[in-house]
Parts: C-alpha cells; sequence; structure tokens
C-alpha cells in the first residue's frame, strides 16, 4: 500500500450556528446573536436521520450524524475506511441530565439512554453502525487540540495507505453545564456583545459556540476535492518565545515563507488579552499580509479549529473569500493559494494548520 | 516508517496495588479489589461490590506529591501517581520528559468531582474550596493537569473511546513515533469510580451484583474499578541513544469496529476478530505465534461469548492460553487496556499466567476454558491483550519480549 | 387502585409512546397484541432497558434479572398482566 504525500479534503459537511449546512452556500446569510451563546442552525434532520433511528437521539447526536451524512454525500462514499471524532466538552447535556437524575432522584429509576449518550465516542459509534463502517474509529476527547488530535491520526492512517478514505469529525455542543463552568472560569464575557461586532470589544474573555463538522480525507484526489491539508501542528503552553520559533520550523519544514502565504486565518476569540498574544505573532510574521477571522461566526468552542479548516478548504475550492471573515477588505489581493490556520483556545493551546489549493 | 516501537517502563496503580511491584504480588497470590465501596459515597454502596481503590483525596494527594488545594480530581491524582512511576520506571530526566508526548485516556474525567459538587458549581452566587473544580468535568482536563505537573508540553492528547481508550491512546503514541513525529510517547489511561458510572452500569443492567466470574457460562455481569496505568513507548533511535534495554517491543496493534450495536458486541465476534487479525498482521506474526491473550473478559454474558467465539474462530485448535484479570482489578473501563498491557509485560518479565479467577463451568457454546491457576516458568515471547467497548470499539495491542 | 389488564392497556401503551418517543411512529394495525420487539415494533434491547425503568417509575415493579423482561416486554397485554399481578401496593 502506497504512503500518502498529501492529504486531499474530498468532501465536507458542517453545522454551524451560521447556515452552513447545505455545501452549494457559503456565508450568505448571516445570523447575529445578541446573548453570548451562538448556537446551531440545524436542518430538517428527516433529512439524514430514519425516524425510528431518531428518536431516541440527543440533539447533538442528531446534530453530528446529520453533519456525517451531508460530508459522506458530499464525497460521494458511502462506506470510509474510517472514523475519527473529535470532542473537547464531549456530551455535557446528556450527562449533565443523567447528572441532575441521580442528584435529584436518589440514584434511583434513572434513564439508561442519557447515560449510553453520555459517552464521548457516542457519534463515532453512531455513525459506525448507521453505515456499517467496521474500519479503524477513533475519539479524541482533548480539550483545545481533539480536532487537531484527530486530523493528526487520520494522516497517519493515511501514511500506511494513501488511498484510505477516513472521515473526521468534530463536535461541542453549547451545553449549559458547560457555560456556567466556563463564566465562572473566567472564559467568557460576562457583558452582552452582539457576536458580528465581537473584534470591537476590549473585554476579556470569548462568546459561546458550537458546532459539528466533518471531512472526508484521503491520500488521493477525486472529483469533489476542496483542497489540501498540508500539515498541523501544536503548542501547549509555550514558553518565552516559543510560539515564534516553532511557527518558523513549522513552515520551512513544509517550505513556505510568509510571502507564499496568501491568507491567514486567525483564530483570535475577542479575548483581548489571548488574541494580544496571537495578533503579535501573526504582525511579527505576517503583517502584510490578508487575514480572516471566523470565531464572531462560530463562537469559541474546543473544537473550532474544525469550523477554521471548513472556512479555508471553502475558500479555496471557491476562490473567493466572504467579506464576513476579512479583517482588512484592502488586503485581500491575490489568489488564496495556501491559507495558514492560527489559532488559539483559551490562550494556552495553539495550533498551526496549513492548508494548499488543489 | 520503519521505527520500531520500545516500552522501556510502565506505572499501574489499581485496587491490588499502587505501583508495579504491589500489583504483581496481589496477581500472584491471587488476592483482588474486589468489596463493597467505601471512599465513594452512593447508596449502592452495600449492593453494588466494586473494586476500589481504597485511599481518598488526602492520601492520594500525598502518593502523587501534590498539595489537597490544587483541584487534581481524583481520576488525576490516579493518573499522576502511575504517571510518576512511569517515568522513573523508564529512567526518564526531566529533559526527556520534556520532549515526550503525553496521551491519556479517560472516560469521565472529572466527573466524580462534578457531581459532588454539582450545585455549588451551577450557581454563580457560591464561592469557596469546592472552585477548585471549575472546569475539571471534561475529559481532556486530566490529560492538561498532570502533564502541566510533570512537565510535559511536546504533544497532548486525550483518547476517549469507552472501555478501549487506553488501549487506543497506546496505539496513537506508537503511530507518532512510527512516523518520526517524536522519539518518545508516555500513553495510557486513567479512570476513578463516580456515582455516574455506579448508576450508568447499573441502569444497563449488567453489573454483576456478586464477584465477577469471566468465561464461566453462569456469569452474570461485570464489577467496576478504578485505576491508571501509563506506558512509555520509544522509537527505536531513541533506545538506542539513551542505551536502554528496552522492557518489551509494542510489536503490533488492531482496531476496528463492531457496527453491530450502541452497547452491546456482535454475537459472532466480529469486532474482536478484526482487531486480533489487525495485531497479528501489523505485527507480522500468525495466530500460532500468540502464547497468551489477556482477553477483554468483562464476565457479561454477552462481551465474553462475543469475544470468546472470535477467538475460536481466529484461533482454531490451537486456542493460546487465555485469561481475563478482571476479577482482580474490576473493569477499569477507559484505564483497562493499559492496566492490563501492565500486566501483560509483567507476565513477559515473569515468565507466568494471571489465572482468571472464579471460573467453574465451561460455556456450553465455547467449549474452551481459560488459565484457572497461576502459571510459571512459562516462556512467553508475544501475547495479544484485547480491550472492547460500547459504540463497537475493538482494539487489540500485540507486545512481544525483546 | 386495582386496575383491570383491560384498564392498563391504554395507560401503558400511552406511557411506552411517551418514554420511547414512538409519537407518530406506530404502524398501522398496531394493538396490545402487537409484539415489541422483532418483527412486531422493531424496539432493541436499549428500549428493553426503558421499560425496565417505565415499570418502576410507574408502578412500582423493580426487574432484577433482564432475562425476565423478554416473557414481560412481549406485547403491550403481556405487560398490563404483569403489572396487574406484581405491582407494589401503595
Amino acid at each position: 500500500m502506497a504512503e500518502a504525500t498529501k492529504y486531499f479534503i474530498n468532501g465536507v459537511g458542517i453545522i454551524s450556528p451560521q447556515k452552513t449546512y447545505d455545501p452549494n452556500v457559503f456565508l450568505t446569510d448571516i445570523t447575529r446573536y445578541d446573548q453570548n451563546v451562538l448556537t446551531c442552525i440545524a436542518p430538517d434532520f428527516k433529512a439524514y436521520i430514519n425516524p425510528i433511528q431518531m428518536r431516541r437521539l440527543s440533539r447533538m447526536l442528531r446534530i453530528g450524524l446529520s453533519a456525517a451524512t451531508i460530508c459522506l454525500r458530499n464525497s460521494r462514499i458511502s462506506i470510509p475506511d474510517g472514523i475519527i471524532t473529535a470532542t473537547g466538552y464531549g456530551f455535557l447535556e446528556e450527562t449533565a441530565k443523567f447528572l441532575q437524575e441521580i442528584l435529584v432522584q436518589g440514584e434511583r429509576q434513572l434513564t439508561p439512554t442519557y447515560f449510553m449518550q453520555s459517552t464521548s465516542n457516542a457519534l463515532a459509534g453512531l455513525v459506525a453502525l448507521t453505515i456499517k463502517c467496521m474500519g479503524y474509529n477513533n475519539t479524541y476527547a482533548s480539550r483545545g487540540f481533539a480536532f487537531e488530535n484527530a486530523l493528526t491520526d487520520a494522516m497517519m492512517q493515511l501514511n500506511e495507505n494513501a488511498s484510505a478514505n477516513i472521515l473526521i469529525g468534530s463536535y461541542d455542543e453549547a451545553a449549559e453545564v458547560q457555560y456556567k463552568a466556563s463564566i465562572r472560569a473566567h472564559h467568557f464575557k460576562t457583558e452582552y456583545v452582539n457576536n458580528l461586532s465581537l473584534f470591537n470589544t476590549n473585554t476579556r474573555g470569548s462568546i459561546q459556540g458550537e458546532g459539528s463538522a466533518f471531512f472526508m480525507l484521503s491520500g488521493k484526489p477525486s472529483e469533489s476535492t476542496w483542497g489540501i491539508l498540508d500539515d498541523i501542528h501544536q503548542v501547549y503552553r509555550p514558553e518565552q518565545g516559543a510560539l515564534s520559533s516553532e511557527l518558523e520550523i513549522f513552515l520551512r519544514k513544509n517550505d513556505v515563507t510568509n510571502k507564499s502565504i496568501d491568507l491567514i486565518i486567525s483564530g483570535a476569540s475577542g479575548d483581548s488579552q489571548h488574541d494580544a498574544v496571537l495578533n503579535a505573532l501573526i504582525n511579527t510574521f505576517f503583517d502584510d499580509l490578508p487575514q480572516a477571522r471566523f470565531k464572531h461566526l462560530s463562537g469559541e468552542y474546543c473544537t473550532a479549529t474544525a469550523f477554521a479548516v471548513w472556512l479555508g478548504a471553502s475558500i479555496l475550492k471557491r476562490q473567493q473569500v466572504p467579506e464576513v471573515v476579512v479583517v482588512d477588505t484592502a488586503k485581500i489581493a491575490r489568489r488564496p493559494g495556501t491559507i495558514l490556520i492560527v489559532n488559539h483556545y483559551m490562550g494556552k493551546s495553539f495550533t498551526y494548520i496549513l492548508l494548499k489549493r488543489i | 516508517m520503519s521505527q520500531r516501537v520500545f516500552i522501556t517502563g510502565f506505572g499501574i496503580i489499581t485496587s491490588i496495588g499502587k505501583n508495579a511491584e504491589e500489583n504483581l504480588r496481589s496477581l500472584i497470590e491471587g488476592r483482588c479489589g474486589y468489596g463493597p465501596l467505601e471512599v465513594l459515597d452512593s447508596i449502592h454502596r452495600q449492593s453494588v461490590l466494586a473494586c476500589e481503590i481504597k485511599m481518598d483525596e488526602p492520601q492520594l494527594c500525598e502518593a502523587a506529591g501534590v498539595r489537597h488545594s490544587g483541584g487534581f480530581t481524583r481520576t488525576s491524582l490516579l493518573g499522576l501517581i502511575a504517571l510518576h512511576e512511569a517515568i522513573s520506571s523508564a529512567r526518564l530526566s526531566v529533559e526527556d520528559v520534556k520532549s515526550s508526548g503525553l496521551i491519556s485516556a479517560t472516560t469521565t474525567g472529572g466527573i466524580r468531582e462534578f457531581e459532588k459538587y454539582y450545585h455549588e458549581l451551577m450557581d454563580p452566587t457560591l464561592s469557596g474550596d469546592f472552585e477548585r473544580f471549575t472546569d475539571t468535568a471534561t475529559s481532556g482536563e486530566h490529560c492538561e493537569r498532570i502533564a502541566d505537573h510533570v512537565g510535559i508540553r511536546k504533544y497532548l492528547g486525550t483518547v476517549s473511546t469507552a472501555c478501549s481508550s487506553s488501549a487506543n491512546a497506546m496505539m496513537h503514541g506508537a503511530q507518532l513515533i512510527k512516523n518520526n513525529k517524536l522519539p518518545r510517547v508516555i500513553c495510557g489511561g486513567s479512570e476513578a469510580l463516580s456515582k455516574f458510572t455506579v448508576n450508568g452500569f447499573n441502569t444497563l443492567m449488567i453489573l454483576d451484583s456478586e464477584h465477577c466470574r469471566p468465561f464461566d457460562s453462569t456469569r452474570n455481569g461485570l464489577n467496576l474499578g478504578e485505576g491508571a496505568a501509563y506506558i512509555v513507548l520509544e522509537s527505536e533511535d531513541s533506545v538506542a541513544q539513551s542505551r536502554k534495554n528496552p522492557i518489551a517491543e509494542l510489536k503490533g496493534y488492531g482496531n476496528a469496529n463492531d457496527a453491530f450495536h450502541q452497547t452491546a458486541s456482535s454475537p459472532d465476534g466480529a469486532g474482536a476478530i478484526m482487531a486480533m487479525k489487525l495485531a497479528l498482521d501489523s505485527g507480522q506474526v500468525q495466530p500460532s505465534d500468540i502464547d497468551y491473550i489477556n482477553a477483554h473478559g468483562t464476565a457479561t454474558e454477552n462481551n465474553d461469548l462475543s469475544e470468546g467465539l472470535g477467538i475460536k474462530r481466529l484461533f482454531g485448535d490451537s486456542i493460546p492460553y487465555f485469561s481475563s484479570t478482571k476479577p482482580y482489578t474490576g473493569h477499569t473501563l477507559a484505564a483497562a487496556g493499559s492496566v492490563e498491557a501492565a500486566f501483560c509485560l509483567l507476565a513477559l518479565r515473569k515468565g507466568m499466567i494471571w489465572p482468571n479467577l472464579n471460573y467453574k463451568n465451561v460455556m456450553p457454546e465455547l467449549g474452551i476454558e481459560p488459565v484457572t491457576q497461576l502459571k510459571r516458568g512459562i516462556s512467553l515471547k508475544n501475547v495479544l491483550s484485547n480491550s472492547f467497548g460500547f459504540g463497537g470499539n475493538t482494539s487489540s495491542l500485540l507486545l512481544a519480549s525483546v | 387502585m386495582n386496575q383491570t389488564v383491560d384498564e392498563l392497556i391504554p395507560e401503558i401503551r400511552e406511557e411506552l409512546i411517551k418514554q420511547l418517543n414512538l409519537e407518530g411512529m406506530l404502524p398501522e394495525g398496531f394493538d396490545e397484541n402487537t409484539p415489541l420487539f422483532g418483527e412486531g415494533l422493531g424496539l432493541d434491547s436499549i428500549d428493553s432497558l426503558e421499560l425496565v425503568v417505565l415499570l418502576d417509575r410507574n408502578y412500582g415493579i423493580k426487574l432484577k434479572d433482564p432475562k425476565e423482561g423478554r416473557h414481560v416486554f412481549q406485547n403491550i397485554r403481556t405487560m398490563a398482566e404483569y403489572v396487574a399481578k406484581n405491582r407494589a401496593h401503595v
């Protein structure tokens, strides 16, 4: 079996707080939120899930299974060779439901379905079961690196067999318990802001988002290729200077310079302090490059980089950068061929992802 | 892609011992951790017996070398104790640790503290000591917490595939090494008992109210357990540079999905066979080369039949020695894969096979019997360790002596 | 409060639809004699766990052995008969 040398994104399916579930529509109709919690705009689930199966599924399992199905249809693959999912929060909504029953009912007469749907691998198992995929199956639950682990894993699977198709997906939900914990931990803003002016705020904290995004990754291109995933790198709690030095190594390793990059997708979250670090890095390396941001559309959550990958892949496929993501419209000049995603999660987990046009 | 993956050390804490030495002694002496719950507060204390580590938070903090107020969950503390032992057993320097990756597995992470302080945490008007557990409920938290404590930064990952989690963590680590992404990865899992899991498994009606009996025709469910184990994986180059003698090789691994049912295994063991076969193929060994299988063997009606049939179909007339060590430790869920990998490493080191305790009656559908008495003086070369889980996840690790 | 089997049947039917989210999904001709599992309604083992909880919550009946459920949960009538016979009298 041949080793993969490139990793092709051959399909996408994404459900997010924007109307993204139709792969043929690209951020034309933007939804505004005023209360700091951005929740998914879901399609009619009946188009993707049969009713008997649906009756017991939690909201997030419906969203996840639908996003996976959209991706499978978009990539014209009925059964992939492997399924890898990623989540930071896990199924906290179901976890909390079961927990509340335990506490309120004194550990009696509990609903088994809540428990079963609380495990982080419930979605990967559900997708496998639905399409009868017996291949490789894994789930990462690593907070700010879960989706990064999943991508790395998928790339390594393709290094063993380039012709494999690996379905990778993320999911994180804006569960009430998580939101309350995040507020307590000062991760989110306490004053209400309108998401579309997130980057005009100058306060600590971000806003809560959620979403599920699936990608079909293969070592071979197809008719439906969106773009190429070149490489990914994670930096955890960087010491002084490490963000720059690791970025330099990453760029050198992938043979790109700041001249050959056409667009930066920044994972700025609206948190004044964390964004300052990210912006300093971006300005040092790519001062004159056009820049896009996305967390005002998706909100912040552990696997938000999946939204960024979708955004990047869409820009590469359509050769169009929607105005709503552009930082400085004067700078969008070149045809996007190489995109670098620079993300941070809570100022602690940093990610570099390099995407290229096919 | 040619790098071999060596094991240079490991650490373990379970209800039968808080380090490798104690676990070994218990395995040899047939001592189990099974009994009433004493540390966990639950109405099921006396009715749902389990394999609990009889140490409370201050005792665990002391063993882990952390301050009480630090906000370490029980999962993190168990993990840290095993991680410390793994690091010293592989004789890793501070620099070694810094350049290592950490792949840790858990299913419930900090749920135990979350359930304990739920009302306080959910009420924004309250403040107090409970706030150290403000953001510790998610699975990934424990991995960051213990990585921060020992100084690992290079690569972090949390795997959560139910009861096969830490086997998959080891696989991810092995692949990072094979792909030359890291010279050294510490892999394993940690799981603390909680009301959440005790009640969860109770609602599924797969807990035995008696001591579990894997592969016995009268088996009637599993016993829960808790614990943590970490295995240090190193590349060929890293081992050569440090002039270490590895204790074993992670020679192969397989991961598949049964795709049969949300919580049950297929009756014919299709997923189990695929995982074991992939492990054999990737390690380039034949079924006849396998000397011992540490089975998943949870003692549920469903798992043992499915796994047993899978073993029978794959190994035909020459079934290797096999046993489940779940009666010793209970089912430690996400930690089970690395706990049992550690038991396999002890088996390889000592030339012993751990007995499948509580076994009496052959399953008529199977007609094969596990090892029921401690075996000594066995020359072990290749052993398999199986871990299966909800969601159809099936994984198998091939560990070999060096 | 001693309901007869015939009184229990519509009540259990309603509870079952609620607990298992079966609203609008019952096949044509579904009645108290239609098998709940297999060829009939097509419920699965997770539903049967939910039915165990239903018996406990609504009638105070605790099934200890999941195998017992196979007989009790054949159809709505067998459930009603079982409830009539075993319900906890408060």
